[in-house]
Parts: C-alpha cells; sequence; structure tokens
C-alpha cells in the first residue's frame, strides 16, 4: 500500500489553521446562498467522504480490504432512517445506535474472518454486503423493504438543509482530523506495522489479530457515521443505495484519491461524485460514461499507484522544512531483569513434524541468563523451525517452552513478546513504508516494556537510543528502504532491542554482511551483552559463533547432538563429523536451510 | 409429485455453470495469484458476440460459435496485457482493483454499442428438453453438463499429461524456478488469460439460451462461480467443480425448501460458514501445516 | 425484422426525430421568444436507459404536436432533462439540478417509484408540480401535493387483474408470484387484498430476488398448489421470460394474468411463444380508445416502433400539462397545480384522466390477451374509487 505522503502536522499552528479552514468551510456552507443541486451535491459527498475515510484506516493504514463499506454505511444510513421514523427516536440516539451496530457487526465480521486475508477477505466482505442487501429488500416488517424509508428526520436546530450540511462538514473535518493523526499514535503504527509485515508485527509484540479487527471495526463506524449523515441529509433512503456496487464507488474513490491520507480520500470522493456531473453531456450513449469511469479506475491503478493525493502529497513534501535536529540521544539502557532461579529460556523435549518428517526431533537445552548462546547445526538441522517454535510462529507437535520461568509454549508471538521474547529474522523484516525511527518505536512499544514509557517523548527518546546504540541516530527519520543491507539489520536489531527483551533472538544476523560489516557485527554483540543482554544466536558463520559464543548447542536432523561450553563442543567428533559430513565450516552462510519452510511463508 | 429429481436435475445444470465460470476463475488464480473480477464479464462478452454473429450476421452456429470464441482469445491476450501485466510486480489488491475497472469497463462498453435491451440466443438444439419420469430434462442444461464434464476431463489430461500443460503448472507453481528452468513465464500466463477467457465464453455462450443474453448476465453468474471456488478449495480444480455444482444443488434446494428470494443469501451464507470453519475449501491444501 | 438493427436504428431514429421534430416548431414562433420549460428526469445511463428512450420519445411527440397547435401561453414548450442514471441519488441530483433552474416550471418525473420517494422532499422544496409515471400507491398520499400521477396506481392494476381472473374467467384458487422489490411487493399486496375482497383464495405467495436465474422451485410450487390461476408482478423482462419458459416446460397450463410488464416488447421477444394465450394488465393498449390509436399511429409514424406504456404516460403528462399551463393563463406553479386538479374527462393514450384530491389521474386499466405475441385488446376496467 501507498506509503503515508507526508509527515504529519505536529505543531499547534498547523492544527489551529485546519480548526480555522473547517469552520470556515463550515459557516461558508451554513450561510452562502445554495442551490438546491449545490447542497445535494455537497451534502452526498461529504457523507460519502466521511465512509471513504473508513477505507483510508482499513486499507490505507492496516492493508484489508473491505468490500462491504456500503453495507456498513447502509447499517449507520438505516439506523437514522427507521429510528427518526419508525421507532420514534431522537436523532442522535439513533446516530449512536447506528454507530454502535456498525462497529459491532464490523468487529464481528472481521473477528470471524481476518485471520484469512486478501482473497477470502474479499469474498467474505462481499458476502456480508450481498446478504444484508437481501435483508434490507426482503425483511419488510422491520426495514419497509424496497420501498425504503422515507421522511427521515434531522436533529432539532438542523433542520435547515444547509446549517445541517455545515455540521456534516464539522464532522468531516473531525473525523479526517482524528485518522490524519491515527499513523502516528500506537494503534496506527500497530497498523502499519500489520500492513508492511504481519509476521514482524507480531513477533514485536503487536496484537496483529486484534489490530486488524479494530481498523475494521473502525471502518466500520465511519462507514456507519456517514450513512446516519446520509440518511439525514436526504431524508429518504432505500436498499438499492448501499449495494455492492456502491461499495466498489466508496474503494474507487479511496483509491483515486490516495488510499493512505484522509487529504486522498476526499479528494476522490469530491472527484468521484462531481465527475458524473460534469460528463453529464455524454448521455448521449448509455454506458459510454461508466465505461470511460472503468478505464479510468484502471489507468490509475497502473500509472498513479498512490492515488492523487499521493502524487501530489510526494511532490510537496519537496518544499517542506527539514525538522529540527533533536536533542542527542541517550545511552540505551537494558534493563536487567532480576537475577532469579529460572534461565533465559528451557526448552524441554521440542518437536516438530511435518506429516513424516520429523523436523526437531524432542530437543532439550536451555539458555542462561546472560552472554551468547549459539544454536548451530548443518543445513536441514531444524534451526530455523526450532526458532519458529520459539517465537510462536509454528505450533510444537509436543514439548515446552519456558522463558523467564514462564510457560510460553501456548501463547501467539505477540504475547511471546511481552514475555520478553526479541528477534531478528535471517531475510530482514521491517516495516518499510516507515521511517527507522518509526520502527524502533513499534519494537519500543511492545506490551510490558520494563522501560515503562509513559509518553510519546520517552518513546521516541528509547527509540532514538536504541537507533543511536546501532550507530543509526543520524538517519533515524530517513525511510527505512533506503537503507542498506547491511544498516537495515542494524535497525532490525534497534528495534528487538528498543523492546528490552529479556532474550534476544538473532537469526542468521551475519547472512549477507560484508567482513567490515561483520566485524562490527561481533563487536555490536559484545556492547549488548556487556549491557547484561542473554542472546541466542543462529548462525553458519563459524567464525563469529567462535568468536561470541559462551556456550553452544548442536543440531543434526532435527535432535541435539551436542551441548554446552563452546569451546567443548566444538572439538566433540560428533559435531566435527556433522560438520565435514554434511558441509563444513561457513559454506552455507546465507542460504535457506532446504528442510525448513521458509518463514515467510508461514503461517501463524 | 416427488420434487426431488426435478430439482436436483436443475440444480446440477446452474451447478455446471457455475462450475464451468469458476474453471475460469482457478486457472488465472493458480497462474496469477489474483483473483479475476471480470471473469463473468467474459461469458457476457462472448454471449454478445454469439448474437452479432448467429442472430445478426446470420452465420451458421458452429461458426459463430467458433468466431466469438477467437474473439475471446483476443480479448483474454488484450486483458492480460492492458489489465494485469502492468501490474504482475504489484500486490493482489491493485490487481482487484484493476480487474474490478475491466468489469465496469467491459460491461459499459457492450452497453454503449448494443445498447441495454436484453436480446436472444436459441439455443443449440430444436427441441427444448425432454420429459421424462416426470422431470423435465432442459436440452440446453443437458448440453451445459455435458461440455462441463468433456472440458474437465481435457483440463486434466492438458495439464497432466502435455508438456504445455505441465510447463504452466510449473508457472503456477513458482514463478521464478520456471524461469529459472527456461519456460517462458510472461507467454504461460499469456495462454492462461487467453484460455480462460475463452472457457468463461463457452460458459456464457452456453448458458445464453437459457438466462438471455443481458449485461448484468456475467456478474450475478461470477460472483456465484467466486463463491463456489472458495467452497471447493481457492486453486483447485476438482474443488471448483464440486463447489459450483454443491452451490447449484444448495440454492435450488433452498429455494424451494427454505426461501425462494433469500436464496442467494443461502448460497452466501454457506460461503461464509465455510470460510469461518474450513477455510480450505473441500479440496484446498492444507493451510496450516507443511505436507 | 432482424431484432439487432431494429434496436440500432431505433436509437437512431429517437434522436433524428428529437432533432427534427424541435427545428419546425421553433420556426413557428417568433424569433427571441422566451420558452416555457419543463424539466425531465429520465435515465439516460444504467439499468433503465432503455426505458429512458423510450420515455424520451413519448414526451418529444407531445411536445411536437403541443408546439404545433400554438404552443403554452403563446410560447414554445421546451423540454429541458437531466440523466438520474437509474439510481436513486442519481435521480435526486437530477432533479435538483433542474430545480435550481427558476425558469423551469413543472416537471416530469421518474416511473420508478423509489426514485419519486428519492426526489419527494426535493419536490415538496422546489414546490411545482411533477408528473410520474411510478406506480407505487402511496407515493400521491406523502402528503405532498405537487406529486400527479399519469399512471394508474398498483391497486387498480391489482383490482383489475382480480376483476378480470374471477370475474371474466371464473377462477378462485391463486398462485401470486412477484418480485420482492418495491414494484413487486406493493402490487402483490394489492392484489392479496383485492383477491381477498373478492372472495377468492390465494393458495400460493410468492416473492422472487429479481435477476434469479432459475425458478424451478417456484414453477413446482405452483404445480403443487394445484392453482386455477396465476397473478403475477414481474419486474425485469428477463425474469419473466425465464419464468413463463420453465412455467411451460414443467407443464403448467392455467391462465395467466400479469402486471404491465408481461405486455412490454422487450417480454414478447425474450419468452415468445411460452407466453402466448397469456393476459396482461396494461396501462396502454392500442384498441383501448381513440385517442390510445391517435398516439399508436403517431409514434409509429415517427419511430417505427411499437408504442407501450413507457411511452404513452409521457406523452400524455406532457399533453395535459401543456393544457393545464393555458388553462391556468400562466406559469405560476400553484395555479398550474390547481388546473391539473381541475382536469377531468379528457382522453389521453393511457385512458381518460380525472385527476382526485390526491393527485391519481386515472383509476382503471386495460386487459390485454397475448395472441400468438400480438397484444390484442380485451377489456377496459374502471373504478370510480
Amino acid at each position: 500500500m501507498a506509503p503515508r505522503a507526508s509527515a504529519v502536522p505536529h505543531r499547534l499552528g498547523g492544527t489551529l489553521a485546519y480548526a480555522a479552514f473547517a469552520l470556515l468551510a463550515a459557516v461558508l456552507a451554513g450561510a452562502l446562498p445554495l442551490s438546491g443541486y449545490a447542497l445535494n451535491i455537497l451534502m452526498q459527498a461529504t457523507t460519502y467522504a466521511v465512509s471513504v475515510i473508513g477505507l483510508t484506516v482499513v486499507l490505507g493504514l492496516c492493508g484489508q480490504i473491505n468490500l462491504a463499506q456500503a453495507a456498513f454505511f447502509g447499517i449507520g444510513a438505516y439506523a437514522v432512517g427507521l429510528g427518526t421514523t419508525a421507532w420514534g427516536l431522537d436523532f442522535w440516539l439513533c446516530l449512536g445506535l447506528g454507530l454502535g451496530a456498525a462497529l459491532v457487526l464490523g468487529g464481528a465480521l472481521g473477528a470471524s474472518t481476518l485471520r484469512l486475508g486478501g482473497h477470502y477477505l474479499a469474498m467474505v466482505t462481499i458476502s456480508f454486503q450481498q446478504i444484508l442487501t437481501l435483508v434490507l429488500v426482503n425483511w419488510i416488517p422491520v426495514t419497509r423493504g424496497p420501498d425504503g424509508v422515507p421522511g427521515i428526520l434531522r436533529p432539532a436546530g438542523l433542520a435547515d438543509g444547509q446549517r445541517y450540511l455545515a455540521f456534516c462538514i464539522l464532522a468531516l473535518a473531525a473525523v479526517a482530523y482524528a485518522v490524519w493523526r491515527m499513523p502516528d499514535t500506537r494503534l496506527g503504527r500497530a497498523m502499519r506495522a500489520v500492513r508492511d509485515n504481519e509476521l514482524a508485527a507480531g513477533v514485536v509484540g503487536v496484537d496483529v489479530y486484534r489490530t486488524k479487527i479494530l481498523a475494521f471495526a473502525i471502518g466500520a463506524l465511519l462507514a456507519g457515521l456517514g450513512g446516519g449523515l446520509f440518511a439525514g441529509g436526504f431524508a429518504y433512503i432505500s436498499p438499492d443505495q448501499f449495494t455492492f456496487a456502491e461499495s466498489v464507488v466508496f474503494l474507487t474513490m479511496a483509491l483515486l484519491g490516495g488510499v493512505g491520507s484522509p487529504a486522498g480520500a476526499v479528494i476522490g470522493t469530491a472527484l468521484l461524485i462531481l465527475l458524473p456531473e460534469w460528463l453529464r453531456f455524454m448521455k448521449e450513449i448509455p454506458g459510454l460514461y461508466l465505461a470511460l469511469y472503468g478505464l479510468a479506475v484502471i489507468l490509475i491503478i497502473i500509472f498513479m499507484p498512490v492515488g492523487i493525493w499521493g502524487f501530489v502529497g510526494a511532490r510537496l513534501a519537496r518544499f517542506r522544512k527539514a525538522a529540527p535536529a533533536p536533542d542527542r540521544a541517550g545511552d540505551l539502557v537494558l534493563a536487567r531483569a532480576a537475577p532469579g532461579p529460572h534461565p533465559a529460556l528451557e526448552v524441554v523435549g521440542l518437536a516438530k513434524h511435518f506429516g513424516g518428517l520429523k523436523a526437531v526431533d524432542a530437543i532439550d537445552f536451555a539458555v542462561a541468563r546472560g552472554g551468547v548462546h549459539a544454536l548451530i547445526g548443518p543445513n536441514g538441522s531444524g534451526k530455523t523451525t526450532t526458532l519458529n517454535l520459539l517465537s510462536g510462529l509454528y505450533v510444537p507437535t509436543a514439548g515446552r517452552i519456558r522463558i523467564d520461568g514462564r510457560d510460553v509454549t501456548g501463547l501467539p508471538p505477540h504475547a511471546r513478546a511481552a514475555v520478553g521474547l526479541g528477534r531478528t529474522f535471517q531475510n530482514i523484516r521491517l516495516f518499510r513504508s516507515m521511517t527507522a525511527l518509526d520502527n524502533v518505536i513499534v519494537g519500543a512499544e511492545r506490551p510490558d516494556n520494563p522501560a515503562g514509557l509513559a509518553d510519546a517523548g520517552a518513546l521516541e527518546a528509547r527509540a532514538r537510543a536504541a537507533l543511536a546504540f546501532v550507530g543509526l541516530e543520524d538517519r533515524a527519520d530517513e525511510p527505512v528502504a533506503s537503507f542498506s543491507y547491511g544498516h537495515q539489520r542494524l535497525v532490525e536489531i534497534a528495534r528487538a532491542l528498543a523492546g528490552n527483551p529479556v532474550l534476544l533472538l538473532l537469526d542468521e544476523p551475519a547472512a549477507g554482511l560484508n567482513a567490515s560489516e561483520k566485524v562490527a557485527l561481533t563487536a555490536l554483540l559484545r556492547r549488548m551483552t556487556a549491557k547484561g543482554l542473554t542472546i541466542l544466536i543462529i548462525d553458519h558463520d563459524m567464525t563469529l559463533v567462535r568468536d561470541v559464543a559462551d556456550r553452544i548447542t548442536v543440531l543434526n536432523f532435527g535432535r541435539r547432538i551436542a551441548d554446552g561450553d563452546a569451546a567443548a563442543v566444538l572439538r566433540e567428533p560428533d559435531v566435527i563429523a556433522a560438520y565435514l559430513g554434511e558441509d563444513a565450516g561457513q559454506g552455507g552462510a546465507g542460504r535457506a536451510e532446504a528442510a525448513s519452510p521458509r518463514p515467510d511463508l508461514a503461517p501463524v | 409429485m416427488d420434487l426431488v429429481p426435478q430439482l436436483l436435475f436443475t440444480g446440477i445444470g446452474i451447478g455446471a455453470v457455475y462450475a464451468l465460470v469458476a474453471l475460469g476463475f482457478v486457472l488465472i488464480f493458480r497462474a496469477t495469484n489474483v483473483v479475476n473480477f471480470a471473469q463473468g464479464e467474459f461469458s457476457m462478452v462472448a454471449a454478445f458476440l454469439m448474437v452479432v454473429f448467429a442472430v445478426d450476421l446470420g452465420w451458421p452456429y458452429w461458426l459463430s460459435f467458433l468466431a466469438a470464441l477467437g474473439g475471446m482469445a483476443v480479448l483474454g491476450a488484450l486483458f492480460n496485457l492492458g489489465v494485469y501485466y502492468p501490474l504482475r510486480h504489484r500486490s493482489y489488491l491493485p490487481v482487484i482493483i484493476s480487474t474490478i475497472g475491466a468489469s465496469i469497463l467491459l460491461a459499459n462498453t457492450t452497453l454503449a454499442l448494443y445498447g441495454p435491451q436484453p436480446q436472444v440466443l436459441p439455443g443449440w438444439f430444436e427441441t427444448q428438453g425432454i420429459l421424462a419420469g416426470g422431470v423435465f430434462f432442459d436440452s440446453q442444461y443437458l448440453l451445459i453438463i455435458g461440455v462441463t464434464a468433456v472440458l474437465v476431463a481435457f483440463q486434466y489430461w492438458f495439464f497432466e499429461h502435455t508438456l504445455v500443460g505441465k510447463k504452466l503448472q510449473a508457472t503456477s507453481q513458482d514463478k521464478e524456478m520456471a524461469s529459472l528452468l527456461g519456460i517462458p513465464v510472461a507467454g504461460m500466463i499469456m495462454l492462461t488469460f487467453v484460455y480462460s477467457a475463452v472457457l468463461g465464453g463457452i460458459a456464457g455462450i452456453l448458458v445464453a439460451p437459457v438466462l438471455f443474453v443481458s449485461i448484468g448476465m456475467g456478474s450475478t453468474i461470477a460472483l456465484k462461480a467466486f463463491a463456489a471456488t472458495i467452497i471447493g478449495g481457492f486453486g483447485d480444480v476438482t474443488g471448483a467443480i464440486v463447489g459450483g455444482l454443491a452451490l447449484g444443488v444448495i440454492e435450488t434446494f433452498g429455494a424451494a425448501y427454505i426461501s425462494v428470494p433469500y436464496k442467494d443469501a443461502l448460497g452466501f451464507l454457506v460461503l461464509v460458514v465455510f470460510l469461518v470453519v474450513r477455510p480450505q475449501g473441500l479440496f484446498g491444501e492444507r493451510v496450516a501445516e507443511k505436507a | 425484422m432482424n431484432v439487432t438493427r431494429r434496436a440500432v436504428l431505433r436509437g437512431a431514429g429517437l434522436s433524428m426525430a428529437g432533432i427534427a421534430g424541435l427545428a419546425p416548431t421553433r420556426a413557428a414562433f417568433a424569433a427571441g421568444d422566451a420558452t416555457v420549460r419543463v424539466g425531465m428526469v429520465l435515465p439516460v445511463t444504467g439499468p433503465g436507459a432503455d426505458a429512458g428512450r423510450f420515455a424520451l420519445g413519448g414526451a418529444k411527440l407531445a411536445l411536437d404536436a403541443v408546439n404545433k397547435a400554438g404552443g403554452v401561453l403563446g410560447k414554445p414548450l421546451e423540454l429541458v432533462t437531466e440523466d438520474d442514471q437509474t439510481t436513486n441519488p442519481g435521480a435526486v441530483l437530477a432533479f435538483s439540478k433542474l430545480a435550481s433552474q427558476p425558469d423551469i416550471v413543472a416537471f416530469l418525473g421518474s416511473i420508478r417509484s423509489t426514485q419519486n420517494h428519492a426526489m419527494a422532499p426535493d419536490i415538496l422544496k422546489a414546490a411545482k408540480p411533477v408528473c410520474f409515471g411510478g406506480t407505487d400507491p402511496t407515493l400521491t398520499h406523502l402528503g405532498n401535493p405537487w406529486l400527479f400521477r399519469f399512471r394508474p396506481n398498483d391497486t387498480y392494476s391489482a383490482r383489475v387483474i382480480a376483476d378480470y381472473g374471477i370475474g371474466t374467467l371464473g377462477k378462485k384458487k391463486w398462485a401470486v408470484v412477484h418480485s420482492t422489490d418495491a414494484f413487486g411487493t406493493s402490487g402483490a399486496k394489492a392484489l392479496t387484498e383485492a383477491l381477498g375482497k373478492a372472495g377468492a383464495t390465494v393458495a400460493l405467495d410468492q416473492g422472487y430476488a429479481n435477476q434469479s436465474q432459475d425458478f424451478t422451485p417456484v414453477v413446482l410450487a405452483i404445480r403443487q398448489a394445484g392453482v386455477e390461476v396465476i397473478g403475477s408482478y414481474f419486474t425485469f423482462e428477463n425474469d419473466l421470460g425465464i419464468f413463463a419458459r420453465q412455467l411451460r416446460q414443467l407443464g403448467v397450463a392455467v391462465p395467466w394474468v400479469g402486471s404491465p410488464s408481461i405486455t412490454n416488447v422487450t417480454a414478447l421477444k425474450l419468452a415468445g411463444p411460452a407466453l402466448y394465450g397469456t393476459f396482461g394488465v396494461a396501462d396502454y393498449a392500442e384498441d383501448a380508445s381513440d385517442a390510445s390509436r391517435a398516439f399508436s399511429k403517431l409514434y409509429r409514424d415517427a419511430y417505427k416502433l411499437e408504442p407501450d406504456n413507457q411511452s404513452s404516460w409521457t406523452f400524455d403528462a406532457v399533453t395535459v400539462l401543456a393544457r393545464a399551463i393555458n388553462a391556468a393563463g400562466k406559469t405560476e406553479p400553484g395555479a398550474i397545480r390547481e388546473a391539473l386538479l381541475a382536469v377531468k374527462g379528457v382522453p389521453g393514450a393511457e385512458g381518460t384522466y380525472s385527476f382526485d384530491g390526491n393527485g391519481d389521474g386515472l383509476h382503471g386499466y386495460n386487459v390485454v390477451r397475448n395472441d400468438k405475441g400480438k397484444m390484442s385488446f380485451a377489456k377496459r376496467v374502471d373504478f370510480q374509487d
């Protein structure tokens, strides 16, 4: 999905200017003499835009498709429509009911299907959309059926069309502002992390499933709000206004304007409502206008992937002043776990079978507190499978895993992060559309971070300190996609460090690094252990392992063949045989392990 | 009089249509990992081509049929070049939107060229069908069921026993590996789109005498066919066939014994239940663990 | 004649006629004369585009006739159209765009009831007469004084279907088949009421969703219910065609009296022989009266097409509206409204217009019979209330 085009206006001045602008727009809408035509167009654009901003959250921030936005729009509209007419309730109460219904249904729909994602999600939302339309049409005693609901009331004091429009504009402005600020909230960062890399998001402590449900529910909520306002605005609603075709229109509006920002949503909505009005001259040939519309959709997707606002915003960003340099970062403090009776990690009888293949076969080992523990073995020995079992990406066939004395065997990845497990990936998994700083902030936000980061300032300071620790402080505000491979690896380590892990898993950190980068990595590992961190490292690079590891566990064919003091283990004949027989020394560095599933394909 | 045999026949007939369109979905999905939301419009366009050739120009039925399928092959190629190919390196989302745009484009271009009136396309056979044992066997549905069976057999043979078929399979499984093996991946994908458009076209032409030829005919069928592919397990040919037949039968019996107006909802409800309870579908490979 | 070529010719014919129709009438008035403008909301895009073309064709014929006869208030009448895209929001925008032009004195609304519902609040605000064709009975009971219906509403179609089936055909045991959309449900409700009043029984009341691909379960249910006659409200011709064919295939041969869609040109073409021998109520029937024959001749001459209700109501609406404006002697909306309400016994293509206080102009239907694809007039049924 499109990266966010620009930074958020943190400064108070910008916010005030925005508020003043919104107020002015509302006052003008209320005071200027508007024709009925203009009023209707503005009313439609304003209420639709609220709903389209809902897609900015679901699709833009969280990367989940929703082809039922018109259904949620309809739920809000029917709550207000039926509420103010059939049930004789107050407008505000009805609007609240509609919001509640949209939120609950959106959350429920999300909860039942968001584990699937992708095309499945597209299909489920279409199904929901179709079922809702059929219910609206056929459940006549409640919904009034296809005749629709006429005579919908507006709230007292806003009965006049233009005053109501002014109110809708203020509502839109408020919603747009909230969503504009959302990317830099904890939830917003979590959504972006999920969008960019679900697997990594889970491992750094983001509850992926919950985040998606929240995004879906917020998107539905905004659609419901738009729908409720729409019903009041037009005083009549009928089921054919909330069909799948309208959902496609909402989606197109979002994509056309740019799904990354509420500004894009407003632009897209305005354009797609005005365009048919401007193109009315084409009406002589039925279908021509819509055919061009379809063509435009394809062309926009191909040539303007970030939408109009994304396109314009990227050009505007060049002229923006650079933010003042922040204070020098402080020293990174890693909370030393209280020396307890438990080792940092305990693995007992851990096994993972894929069909008949015993990728990991009843292994035991423990990682003592402090220092570097290496897990090595030839290709296909089960190292990466073990790592995926440890971080919760696989469910073990048998055995227990304890971190800091707590049994985490049944916990999902984000809950393990909360207990204190951090990790990096062999094939780097960063949140590619975000800055290095934002990446590390997501890491710092891991639940139960003992650093106890109360406010945004502390969070940012922590993240900067972590970046400084790996030597990338100066590039904190650059998008991580522009970093070299080696630097991306360092950002990934910083992201894990910011979360103050009890145990840090490093999956082949030396893979793909050149000689000087490897030397720097060795130094970095030493500095980390000097701060009392416990590290479990997996690597093929025997030089690195020899240099940094205090203890070593060796796997071969899924079984543990050696475990103990580093120097002693490396002298054991079994270990030497295993390496010489298969793949001596560092020959296999950087290659994927043949028998282990690629972690990026791993279902959670 | 017993309703079941008649309902079963109709259900299977309709299900065969869904299955035929679903086959096209599955092929494109396997080759490109993309759901083609314009698959239904392939059927619609083919039916209109058939009306132009067989009714307006008065060509013989078989010649019109071949010409229409030729037209579909061209459309499939253009579709690949214009709608899919420029987006092949992007995620599934832009491609979905692009195919939705293509579906709007195709439907409304047809509308602009041919007008909104539904058209009549005569069937292959003079007779409407045969009445046997109190069950009316619609000749067109019999034909659809037969053609579906033949196409499924052909597809099986093609993919399992021909070199091109095997190359197509390799492409759909791992594009990188396929291109390393010297398989022309772009060409294979082109072939998939062409074949898939022809397949959709056959479905459209066969179903046109029953449902008439209208602009909206494709989207309704496609949505059902899409549901069928999911019930069957995405990307699985057997699944698409069984899913399509199952959906047709469920709808028909649901309409007869539960509710006519809600029969479409019933199909989608079954789909949602499937997605929640058994997301891998009837025949889909087990998602959870590596074999 | 070849079907498609006819469709193409018809399109060309209509637009040619539009241009040709307007040119000579302009010359009949002094140059620079202001016109009396009437707005018209019609579908030009979307699924209703076909109907929109017919509607415009009918309206333009009447416009031509009015202007040849001297126009209104000595000025030429002019039609200003806006596309409603066959959607409700589209209709609202189209109407409000027209309503924002202050020199438009009256409007032609939609043939679709929900669109008229959607436009109703704006119509009330605009406070100018709107002639519409939607047949949902509630539209003239909204308390909106500006709505004037130029087709008989569904209570009449239902009463005529019931009257004909029970009175003329002598059938008491009914199956009611209807679309679950606005039009179908309101029609079926009215039919069930009318049948109940007349002492007939409804053995089967079967709704279906539009664009159903199969009616086997419906037909089987009809067969099982053992009904003597079918009353139907179908919205889309392809649904009607599939149902008719499956009805015949599965051997149901009872009489069938359908709502107006059973008589329209597209339905006849799609269903073909499956509809032979059926009855339909039609607000427009060619042989119902002198006025309807006259309209038919005009329409055939202009467009080389069979006329139907989609063009007859707009023809009548423009004709009667022009007459009312002339009767009012001014274009003030209130005066036009009063003049429309005063229209009594004015013959039109659809029937004889006598507006009641609600704004309903017609109170009855024709019954026609499908004789091997040709519609033949069977009976006119009018009600006093």
